[in-house]
């Protein structure tokens, strides 16, 4: 990409069209009658967009049966949909970035296919209930084409993995809802709040400092994903803190693998030691990286211990926006900083390097969760805008920027860096800690504290 | 990035893979399904509706919270804090 916008900017701009013309469309749409009824629209409002971004739905044994819907009938419109709004949204990064519309579209089309392969490996029943994501299926998809074939050169202007992963954060800033934050009162809080960013930190600089990972980018993006929520705080974390593709690639990775273990392990041993399910669950919500695994997990254990889960899980999911902005600023100000460089302002220097698309990021979920906030018909606007549309475009988004990543991947650099062992350690030691603080703290406050108050 | 190889070669491999894949996908992985612990995890979570493989909580089908946490997110502070809440509410007015 040359003489046009920087990748941020057109990201940061393409982004945030996006969730203005989701709310904008959802709100002409709005019911006429019961506008802020939860109980007639527990997902939000119905979006007329929602039938223009589809994904192939799960399936058994034949593949075929994940281009129909539940009735049984041919659904393979909003599919090609959400394929479309791939190659649109690519299309317009590429011209505001000042590249040829010409050399992207045949390129895109065919990334655009590959990311549907990845959905319809993840859609496999086997697969999906055991948590292997997409952004799995994607990355593998691009390691094997790129690996198999090459990357033919028609197909090169079309891949802009980072400008698909960033688009697809700013407008997954609109389903980071601030005010989710407060759920729970003090004893999410005290749960979330303090073991995340104690286990971030704890765990970055044992990286950084006792095991000596020679990317302080790979342990901070490790770090985020088995402190947060796994591999989408790995995206958000890993885009902030400029982490390699291999980086982001490995991270995402190894999450998986301990989720999937996890989320098996972690309810019989509950079981067995005799904890209190709403301790379990609280503990499971604050330990297990992926939201779904945390749901699935928690459910095994129980009904209240499945509610416990899911909100101190939310929580942490709510805290992406924050540690992201974090982060991004403390690698603009200190990390990226040249000390032999011209000697200007803290605040200067740091604006200079600043991530601009978090900035977008930021606003996106500055902006929804004011209007969340203001009223119950104004929440079930939000909602039907973001889990009607936005999260499903940027899922496809952030297939797409897997698929390019796989494609880029090379491996090869960062081959000393896993023989050493070193990520598996460090994911081990932190997760570890996550572990026991996590569980001290559940047991002080869904076990003792506000026992009276969290019991149904 | 791997280097350049020639069509034949590079068909070959993308043929050979997706065999595998398609082995894989189509007759182990649906296989598996059959067995006790999976068959009774699967049955579980479709029992609930839940959807293991989200990502965020808004991918959930269903999200698994008591509507009063929803509804109202201060519920479960203590009545101490949201008596002291209260007040200075009052005080502002």
């Amino acid at each position: 990409m040359r003489k046009g916008l920087h990748e941020d900017l057109a990201a940061l701009i393409v982004g945030l069209a996006v969730v203005l013309v989701a709310l904008a469309v959802t709100w002409q749409a709005r019911p006429a009658e019961d506008a802020a009824s939860r109980s007639q629209y527990p997902k939000g409002w119905p979006t007329p967009l929602a039938a223009t971004v589809g994904t192939p739905a799960t399936w058994t044994d034949m593949p075929l049966a994940a281009f129909r819907d539940r009735s049984g009938t041919v659904a393979v419109q909003p599919i090609l949909l959400g394929m479309g709004w791939v190659v649109l949204v690519g299309s317009v990064g590429t011209l505001l970035a000042g590249g040829s519309l010409r050399r992207f579209l045949t390129g895109g089309l065919v990334l655009a296919g590959l990311a549907c392969l990845a959905y319809l490996l993840a859609a496999q029943k086997t697969v999906k209930y055991y948590n292997l994501e997409y952004p799995l299926w994607a990355l593998a998809v691009g390691l094997f084409v790129g690996n198999a074939a090459g990357v033919p050169r028609w197909l090169s202007p079309a891949v802009i993995g980072e400008f698909f992963i960033k688009t697809g954060l700013v407008i997954f800033g609109a389903e980071v809802l601030m005010s989710r934050l407060l759920a729970l009162g003090l004893p999410g809080i005290m749960t979330a709040w303090i073991v995340t960013p104690v286990v971030l930190v704890a765990t970055y600089l044992f990286g950084a400092h006792v095991l000596r990972v020679p990317s302080r980018s790979l342990c901070m993006t490790l770090s985020a994903d088995m402190s947060v929520c796994g591999v989408s705080a790995a995206i958000a974390v890993g885009a902030a803190c400029r982490a390699k593709k291999e980086e982001i690639s490995l991270t995402i990775a190894l999450s998986l693998f301990f989720t999937v273990i996890m989320m098996v392990v972690m309810p019989p041993v509950i079981t067995a030691i005799g904890l209190d399910p709403l301790v379990g669950g609280a503990w499971i919500g604050g330990t297990i990286d992926a939201t779904g695994a945390v749901v699935a997990a928690g459910e095994t254990l129980g009904k209240e211990a499945g509610e416990v889960a899911a909100t101190v899980k939310m929580i942490q999911n709510s805290m992406i926006g924050l540690i992201a902005f974090a982060v991004a600023a403390y690698w603009a100000g200190w990390i990226e900083r040249d000390p032999a460089g011209p000697r200007g302002t803290l605040l200067g220097e740091a604006w200079r390097r600043f991530p601009r698309f978090i900035l977008g990021f930021l606003a996106a979920s500055l902006v929804c969760s004011w209007l969340h906030s203001l009223g119950p018909e104004q929440a079930l606007w939000v909602e039907g805008a973001t889990g009607g549309f936005t999260s499903k475009l940027r899922g496809w988004l952030f297939c797409t920027g897997f698929v390019c990543m796989g494609l880029q991947t090379n491996f090869r650099q960062l081959a000393p860096v896993l023989a050493s062992g070193r990520p598996v350690l460090l994911y081990v030691a932190g997760q570890s800690l996550n572990l026991v603080l996590t569980l001290a703290l559940a047991s002080l406050t869904f076990g003792w504290l506000f026992r009276k108050v969290v019991e149904p | 990035m791997s280097e350049p190889v020639s069509p034949r070669c590079a068909a070959g491999r993308l043929l050979a893979g997706s065999v595998l894949v398609a082995l894989v996908w189509c007759g182990l992985l649906p296989r598996l399904l059959t067995l006790g612990p999976v068959y009774r995890h699967v049955a579980l979570m479709e029992e609930r509706g839940v959807d293991p493989s989200a990502m965020y909580y808004t991918e959930l089908e269903r999200l698994p919270l008591r509507p009063a946490w929803v509804d109202d997110v201060l519920i479960l502070w203590p009545s101490s804090v949201r008596g002291f809440c209260a007040q200075g509410k009052s005080a502002a007015r």
